[in-house]
């Protein structure tokens, strides 16, 4: 493996200053499941390995004033053994146990699964239906993003050299409470999803009052489906109008065809992913 | 390269290393510390062979920096038997001939042993999905599944 200087920083302040001095150099870590694969293979050659998991702020899971608040250093295995995740947002419970397996559940972090903004990662998709945001440091500033406009291409982020994630966070709301979360994959273990999607949905007296739905490996970057969000809105539910909300799905993702599937096959398969979520939740 | 001095426990011993940045934590314990149970296979996550428990927990050794289990509690299956004596779960999976090759052997006996914390009367179906990250190329599968049931719902061997 390539050569690279380590650091374990363990404050945030510590980092954002070596963020800032060191620049592109720098790669910070978490869990390691994507860095270290990406080292070996050569994808990338960080000169310092800046390993935050040392820094106990970025941990944790708490519920403050209106917020839910999730460190980014929480592993997939924390978010599954939550019982306020549980309670208020069981669809990121659901993607969490889809997630490759106990093994890898131990070291991964779901900041690192942001970050990493691959198409089909697992962690984005039930995040993108609960409207969640994305805290953001450097030594220069502090803001917040929201996570659907949070990723920019498959592996870019709005996320400059010198900032990084600090906080994931949405609110406790009857709609975040109602979601349901369904992937695809060729086998059950260890497998990158051929499509995903997440779906959070209110209904009152029969009436749809709000519905998100995101799905993922579907275009460049897991994606909110707005177009069928806007027709489903205020309508009242009946077989007839998921049939079209189904054709609507279909038309509005923009998948590719790789080794894993075809572009028809995702087009298709992830209209039909949609009913099946959206059924689990009006029936 | 700069070494980095590292202190951890493994298997109730403490031990102090100088390692490199970018030295595995599977290579320093085959190669350094002589525990050649816990094996290399993937490298890249996808087999579970290199599997070891981390502070308990079970995580897999190739995809885990040495530098980083500085003052962390491992345990590798040399570490199981007490006073000479198997661990029940070695003694079941011995029992159920749920060892052909050998080479999964260690990581799915410390991964099983981390599920019955977890879990103390899991069904078949918990077990498979527990398992599931942890590979074996005899598909020796039926059997582990069982000698994992048989120790779990008290059949205990000694
Ligand atoms: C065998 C295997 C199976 C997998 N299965 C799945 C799966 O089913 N679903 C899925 O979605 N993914 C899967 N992955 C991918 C990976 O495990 C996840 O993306 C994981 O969440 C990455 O988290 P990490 O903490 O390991 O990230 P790391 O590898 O430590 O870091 C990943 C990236 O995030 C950056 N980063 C991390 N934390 C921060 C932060 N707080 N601020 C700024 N940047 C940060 C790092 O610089 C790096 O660029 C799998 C990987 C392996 C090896
Ligand atoms: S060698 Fe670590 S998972 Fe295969
Ligand atoms: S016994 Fe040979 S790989 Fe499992």
């Amino acid at each position: 493996m390539d050569q690279f200087k380590y650091i374990s920083p363990k404050t945030k302040e510590e980092t954002l200053k070596i963020l800032k001095e060191k620049r592109v150099n720098a790669c910070i870590v978490a869990g390691c499941t994507n860095v270290l694969p990406d080292i070996k293979i050569k994808k990338i050659s960080p000169k310092i390995l800046v390993d935050i998991t040392a820094i106990q702020e970025l941990r944790g899971i708490d519920k403050k004033k209106d917020k839910i608040c999730i460190g980014p250093l929480t592993t997939i295995a924390e978010l599954i053994n939550s019982e306020l995740i549980l309670k208020e947002s069981k669809i990121l419970i659901q993607a969490a146990e889809e997630f490759a397996d106990p093994l890898v559940r131990n070291n991964a972090t779901i900041g690192g699964n942001l970050v990493t903004a691959s198409p089909a990662a697992d962690m984005a998709v039930p995040l993108l239906t609960l409207d969640a945001f994305i805290k953001i440091e450097s030594a220069r500033e502090k803001r917040e993003v929201k996570l659907k406009e949070f990723f920019l291409g498959p592996g870019k982020t709005v996320l400059q050299d010198d900032e990084m994630i600090v906080g994931i966070e949405f609110e406790p709301s009857d709609i975040n409470k109602k979601g349901y979360f369904i992937k695809l994959g060729q086998r059950k273990a260890m497998a990158i999803a051929i499509a995903s999607v997440a779906v959070n949905l209110e209904v009152k007296q029969n009436k749809i009052s709000q519905i998100r739905v995101a799905a993922g490996s579907v275009a460049p970057i897991p994606i909110r489906l707005t177009g069928v969000e806007k027709f489903l809105a205020n309508k009242a539910i009946s077989n007839k109008l998921v049939e079209k909300a189904v054709n609507r799905v279909r038309e509005e993702v923009e998948p590719i065809s790789d080794i894993r599937a075809s572009e028809e096959y995702r087009r298709y398969i992830s209209g039909t992913l949609f009913k099946r979520a959206f059924n689990k939740l009006t029936n | 390269m700069k070494k980095l001095e590292i202190e951890f426990t493994i298997n109730g011993k403490k031990r102090s290393l100088s390692v490199k940045p970018n030295d595995l934590l599977i290579n320093i314990i085959r190669n350094d510390l002589f525990l050649t149970g816990s094996k290399y296979g993937c490298g890249i996550g996808e087999c579970g062979a290199c599997t070891v428990l981390l502070n308990g927990e079970p995580v897999l050794s190739c995809l885990t920096l040495a530098a980083t289990v500085d003052g962390k509690e491992i345990t590798t299956i040399e570490g199981l038997a007490k006073g000479g004596k198997l661990h029940p779960m070695q003694i079941a999976f011995l029992k159920n001939a749920a060892v052909q090759c050998g080479f999964c052997t260690p990581s799915m006996i410390l991964t099983a042993t981390a599920l019955l914390k977890e879990n103390p009367n899991p069904t078949e179906d918990e077990i498979r999905d527990y398992m599931r990250g942890n590979i074996c190329r005899c598909t020796g599968y039926v059997q582990i599944v069982k000698a994992i049931e048989e120790y779990a719902h008290g059949e205990k061997t000694n």
